[in-house]
C-alpha cells in the first residue's frame, strides 16, 4: 500500500515537475527566440559643425561639450578621450569617435586658437594639419519610450571589452563559465552566511539566475519564485551557450537613472557614466560599471563617489585575486581617480518636435515600432535653436499675460503660441515649439492647429498679381469702399483702422496691410488663381473660394505658412519640409532617408519682388518696430491679425531662416491687440537670440529683375528733367512704357511693349533722335 | 559722321577694350573648379566650400553617400553656397536621379545669380543640364546645352564631368 502511495506520489510529482519544466521552457524559448530586448528609438540632433571664423559663444560651444558629456581638464597635455581644455586663447578637445550614417568619424584631438569669441584657427593636434571644419557628435534630442521608461544601447559581446566581462564575472558570478545555471557552492556559502546573520544578507544567484529573474519574474524572494528562477536558469543553460546568456545579461542589467529614465545594459551604462561607447572603456571604468550592478543608486558615482570608488576597488581586487588581471594592471587601475561624465538629462524641450517627426515618418513606424526597434533617427533639429524657441515662447507668453489684461488666463485657458523655424533652402525644421508646456498639452499648435491666417495670406495675392502681369511694384491700388456680391448678400471689407485710403501705391498697400486694396486685387486676379498660387507655394489645407480669401479667410497650420514663405524666401523654389535625414537600424543600416528635395513653382523674379515688398513691411510698415528692437540686416515679413483679434501672427524671414510665430487661445478669444504687439515681439526676441542681432547674407536679386528710376506718382520711367523720382524694381518686360517728362517726338518701340534697349537709349542720348 | 559710322566706331571700341581689359571670364577653355574658391568669402562660405571640396574628394574615391552628406552639411553651414548645389547637381546627374539634378541646377543658377559667368560656372550649368536632360531621354533639349558646354570649356569635351574635374 505504501509502495503504491509512493509510486502514485512520485508519478504525480514527476508529472507536475515535467509540466513545470515544459511551461518554463516555453517561456524561455519564446523570449530567447523572439525579440530579446525592446529598445526605444533615439532621435539625435543635427551635428554641431566647428570651423574657423565661427563665433563659439553664439553656438554655446562650452555648453554643447558639457551636454555631450565632455569633461574639462586642467591641461591640454596628454588630453584623454572625451575631455577638453579651455583657456583664453586656446581650446583643445579630444573628440570621441562616433558613427554617422554617412561615415564614421574617428577620434581626433582638435586644437583651436581663439580670438575673443571667434575660432581663429583649427588644427589636428596629432598631425599639426589645419582643419577646415569638424563635427561634434549629434546630441540626444529624445527617445520614443514604451510604457517602461527604459533606455538601453545594445552591445554585442564581441564589442564589449574583455576586462568588462572579466570584471562582471569576478564580482557577480566567478564560476559562471563552468556551472550549469545554478552554483551549489555559492548557494551553500550564502546559506551559511545568512544563518550566521540571522536573515537574508547574501544571495546565491548566478548571472543566469539573475537574468531569469529580470527577464521573467518579479523581484520578491519567495521560495516558489526561487524555484522558478532556478528552473529557468537550468533551461537557459541547457538550451543556449554561455556567450548568448552573457550577452543578454550585459544588455539587461539595470545600471542607474538618467533623470526619469532607467538605464539598462553596459552600452547605455558606458554612455551614462563615461559618455563613451562601451568598446572604449578602460579597465578602471569597466570595474566601476561592474561594481554598480549590485545597487546602482546606492553606489551612484555621481552622488556617492566614495562608496562607488570603494566598490570599484573591490572589483579590481577580486579580478587580481582570481587571476583575471595582472598585479601591474591592478595597480594602474586602482590608482585612477574616479571620474565620471556629467549626467545630461534627456532634453524635454523638443517633445513637440519628436511628435512632429513621428508624424512625418512612414506609417510603418508607429508608436510600438519606435518604442522597441532601437532605431537611431538623425534629425534636422538645431538643439540650441530649439532651446531658444522653447524658452522664448514660455517667457514671452508670460510677459504678455502680465502686461495685458486681455491676455490673462481665464480658468484653465491660458495664452498659447507656437514658434517654428525652417531653413528655406533645404526645408530643414530647425526648431519647433508647439506650445508652452508639453506636459500640460501635447497638442502641437505648429503642425496640428489650423487657425485663420489673416493678413499673412496677403502676400500670396500680390504674388499672383505680379506673376500674371496684373501688377508691377510701381502701380497704385484702389483702397476705396468695395462691395462684392456673395451668396446671400454683399461682402464689404474694411481696413484695420476703419478708414479708406483711396489711391495708394502697391507697396504701401501691403506695407500697411490694407484689406480693401488686397481684396480688390484678389477680385482682379481671381480667387481661384490666388488659391492655386497658395497651394503651389506649399499650402495644403483646403482653401475656400470666397472673396475674403484674399485677406486671409482660411484656416492654416503655421508649418504650412512656414513652407509657403520658405518658397518665397528661396526664390520661388519650394522645399520639402524635413524633420529627419536618416533612420538607421541597430545594425547600422540606413532604412529611411529624406534627402533635400525641392521644385521650382514660381519664377525667381516674382518671388524677389514680393520679398522686396515684405522688406518694406519690416522697414516702414506694420512690422517697423522690429528695427527699433535692434535687428539689422535683410529681413522680410508680414504681420497678421485674424478677425476679432483672435489670432496674432508674424511670419518673417531672412536669407537663411524662416520663422513663424502664432499666438492665441486654443478656444479662440479676443486678444484685444494687434499682432505687432503680440506675435512680433516674440519673433524679434527669438531672432535676436538666434542670430545675436547679426543677420547674414542678402536676398539675391535674379537677373530678370531690373531696377529703374520712376516718377512716383505716375509710375512712368524717370528721364532727365523728371521733377520727382524713386527707384523701383521690375520684372524684365514689365518696365513702364510711359516716361517722365513724356517723350512724344515719336512712337517708341511699338512692338516691344514700349521698352527700349539700353544701346538704343544710349545712341539717342548721344546723337539725339534720328531724323525721319 | 553718319549715325551708322558712329555706331561702328563705338562697337569697334568696345571690342578692342574687351580684348585689352582684364577678363571677367575664366581663361578660354577653362571652367570653374571648386577648390579655387576654398579661401574666398566669409568664414561660413569658406568652411562650406571646403566641405564641398571634401565631398568631391569622397565622390572621386567612390564614396557617394559620404559625398552627398558633405554637400548637405556644406549647406547646413552656408545655405546660399552655389558650389554645394552645383556639386549636388553633378552627383545627381551622373550618380543619382537626373530629375533631381535639374532642381539642383535651378537652385545653383539662382544662387550664382550674376556671378555665374565671372566664376566660370556657365559651362558646368550648361553641361550638367544637357547631361541630365540627355539621361532623361530628351536629346533635343539636351544638345544645345551640351554644345554650349563643349564650346566653352575643354573639360566638357567628353560630355562628362568627373568629381575630380569639378574639384
Amino acid at each position: 500500500m505504501l509502495g503504491l502511495s509512493l509510486f502514485v506520489t512520485s508519478l504525480v510529482f514527476g508529472f507536475l515537475t515535467a509540466r513545470h519544466f515544459i511551461e518554463m521552457d516555453a517561456i524561455v524559448r519564446e523570449r530567447f527566440e523572439g525579440r530579446l530586448f525592446r529598445v526605444p528609438s533615439k532621435v539625435l540632433s543635427a551635428p554641431t559643425i566647428l570651423y574657423p571664423g565661427l563665433d563659439w559663444k553664439q553656438i554655446d560651444l562650452r555648453g554643447a561639450l558639457r551636454r555631450l558629456g565632455y569633461r574639462e581638464a586642467a591641461s591640454a597635455q596628454g588630453l584623454a578621450l572625451g575631455r577638453y581644455h579651455w583657456s583664453d586663447r586656446r581650446v583643445t578637445v579630444h573628440r570621441r569617435p562616433f558613427e554617422h550614417p554617412s561615415r564614421a568619424e574617428p577620434a581626433r584631438v582638435i586644437a583651436m586658437r581663439m580670438a575673443g569669441p571667434i575660432i581663429e584657427e583649427m588644427r589636428d593636434a596629432q598631425t599639426g594639419r589645419e582643419i577646415g571644419a569638424v563635427f561634434l557628435e549629434p546630441e540626444l534630442v529624445g527617445s520614443y519610450y514604451g510604457p517602461t521608461h527604459e533606455q538601453r544601447e545594445l552591445a554585442r559581446l564581441d564589442s564589449v571589452p574583455a576586462h568588462l566581462v572579466e570584471a562582471v564575472i569576478a564580482v557577480e558570478d566567478q564560476r559562471f563559465m563552468t556551472h550549469p545555471g545554478i552554483d551549489w557552492r555559492r548557494i551553500g556559502g550564502a546559506l551559511i552566511a545568512n544563518l550566521k546573520a540571522g536573515g537574508i544578507t547574501q544571495g546565491g544567484s548566478t548571472l543566469t539566475q539573475q537574468l531569469a529573474k529580470n527577464f521573467f519574474l518579479t523581484p520578491d524572494r519567495k521560495l516558489w519564485r526561487k524555484v522558478q528562477e532556478a528552473t529557468m536558469a537550468v533551461i537557459m543553460e541547457a538550451r543556449y551557450d554561455k556567450e548568448l546568456i552573457l550577452e543578454a545579461y550585459l544588455n539587461e542589467i539595470y545600471l542607474g537613472q538618467r533623470g526619469g529614465t532607467a538605464i539598462h545594459g553596459v552600452g547605455e551604462g558606458a554612455r551614462l557614466y563615461f559618455g563613451k561607447n562601451v568598446r572604449d572603456l578602460a579597465l578602471h571604468e569597466s570595474a566601476l560599471i561592474a561594481a554598480l550592478i549590485q545597487s546602482p543608486n546606492w553606489l551612484s558615482p555621481h552622488r556617492q563617489p566614495d562608496r562607488a570608488q570603494t566598490r570599484r576597488d573591490l572589483v579590481l581586487k577580486l579580478m587580481r585575486e582570481q587571476g583575471r588581471i595582472s598585479e601591474g594592471a591592478y595597480q594602474r587601475a586602482v590608482a585612477q581617480r574616479l571620474r565620471v561624465a556629467t549626467v545630461t538629462p534627456e532634453p524635454r524641450e523638443a517633445r513637440y518636435f519628436l511628435d512632429a517627426l513621428q508624424r512625418q515618418l512612414p506609417d510603418f513606424y508607429d508608436g510600438g515600432t519606435l518604442a522597441t526597434e532601437g532605431l537611431q533617427i538623425y534629425s534636422t533639429l538645431d538643439l540650441r535653436m530649439q532651446r531658444l524657441a522653447t524658452r522664448t515662447l514660455v517667457e514671452e507668453l508670460e510677459r504678455l499675460e502680465k502686461a495685458h489684461e486681455s491676455l490673462a488666463a481665464k480658468g484653465s485657458e491660458v495664452l498659447q503660441g507656437c514658434i517654428i523655424a525652417l531653413r528655406p533652402q533645404t526645408g530643414e525644421v530647425l526648431a519647433l515649439a508647439g506650445g508652452r508646456s508639453y506636459s500640460r498639452s501635447q497638442y502641437d499648435r505648429c503642425s496640428q492647429a489650423r487657425r485663420p491666417a489673416g493678413s499673412v495670406f496677403k502676400p500670396f495675392v500680390y504674388l499672383t498679381a505680379i506673376q500674371n502681369g496684373t501688377l508691377t511694384l510701381g502701380d497704385w491700388l484702389d483702397d476705396s469702399p468695395l462691395e462684392v456680391p456673395v451668396p446671400g448678400g454683399k461682402w464689404t471689407p474694411r481696413n484695420f483702422d476703419r478708414k479708406f485710403h483711396g489711391r495708394v501705391p502697391a507697396r504701401t498697400a501691403l506695407e500697411k496691410s490694407y484689406n480693401v486694396a488686397a481684396a480688390r486685387l484678389g477680385q482682379q486676379v481671381g480667387i481661384d488663381r490666388v488659391a492655386k498660387m497658395a497651394h503651389s507655394l506649399g499650402i495644403e489645407s483646403t482653401l475656400p473660394r470666397v472673396p475674403s480669401l484674399a485677406i486671409g479667410a482660411a484656416d492654416l497650420a503655421p508649418i504650412e505658412l512656414a513652407r509657403a514663405y520658405a518658397t518665397i524666401a528661396n526664390g520661388g523654389i519650394r522645399p520639402r519640409i524635413r524633420t529627419f535625414e536618416d533612420v538607421v537600424d541597430p545594425a547600422g543600416g540606413t532604412v529611411e532617408r529624406q534627402p533635400i528635395t525641392f521644385d521650382r513653382v514660381i519664377d525667381g523674379g516674382s518671388a524677389y519682388l514680393v520679398t522686396s515688398m515684405l522688406e518694406g513691411v519690416v522697414n516702414q510698415g506694420t512690422a517697423a518696430s522690429l528695427r527699433r528692437q535692434g535687428l539689422a540686416g535683410p529681413i522680410a515679413g508680414k504681420t497678421g491679425t485674424s478677425n476679432d483679434y483672435k489670432d496674432a501672427w508674424f511670419v518673417g524671414f531672412t536669407p537663411e531662416l524662416v520663422v513663424v510665430v502664432w499666438v492665441g487661445f486654443d478656444t479662440p478669444r479676443n486678444l484685444g491687440l494687434a499682432s505687432s504687439r503680440v506675435a512680433l515681439p516674440v519673433w524679434a526676441r527669438f531672432m535676436k537670440e538666434v542670430t545675436g542681432g547679426r543677420i547674414r547674407g542678402r536676398f539675391l536679386r535674379p537677373p530678370e529683375v531690373v531696377e529703374l528710376e520712376i516718377h512716383p506718382e505716375s509710375g512712368a520711367l524717370a528721364l532727365a528733367g523728371c521733377p520727382e523720382r524713386r527707384s523701383e524694381l521690375y520684372l524684365r518686360g514689365t518696365e513702364p512704357a510711359a516716361t517722365c517728362p513724356e517723350w512724344s517726338s515719336r512712337p517708341r518701340n511699338p512692338e516691344g511693349g514700349g521698352r527700349r534697349g539700353w544701346l538704343e537709349r544710349l545712341f539717342d542720348d548721344i546723337l539725339g533722335p534720328e531724323a525721319p | 559722321m553718319s549715325r551708322n559710322g558712329v555706331a561702328f566706331v563705338l562697337i569697334a571700341g568696345l571690342f578692342v577694350s574687351s580684348c585689352v581689359a582684364p577678363a571677367r571670364l575664366s581663361p578660354a577653355g577653362e571652367a570653374l573648379r571648386v577648390s579655387a574658391f576654398a579661401d574666398r568669402g566669409d568664414a561660413q562660405r569658406r568652411a562650406s566650400t571646403r566641405m564641398v571640396v571634401g565631398g568631391l574628394e569622397a565622390s572621386d574615391l567612390g564614396h557617394q553617400i559620404e559625398a552627398v552628406a558633405s554637400f548637405e552639411r556644406a549647406l547646413q553651414v552656408d545655405p546660399s553656397n552655389p558650389l554645394a548645389y552645383l556639386a549636388l547637381a553633378r552627383h545627381e546627374t551622373f550618380e543619382g536621379d537626373p530629375r533631381r539634378a535639374l532642381a539642383f541646377l535651378d537652385k545653383a543658377e539662382a544662387t550664382f545669380g550674376r556671378s555665374a559667368e565671372g566664376m566660370g560656372a556657365l559651362p558646368h550649368l550648361h553641361g550638367l543640364r544637357g547631361a541630365a536632360l540627355s539621361a532623361l531621354g530628351r536629346p533635343a533639349e539636351s544638345e544645345p546645352h551640351l554644345a554650349e558646354a563643349r564650346r566653352s570649356a575643354r573639360v566638357w569635351a567628353d560630355g562628362q564631368l568627373d568629381a575630380a574635374e569639378l574639384r
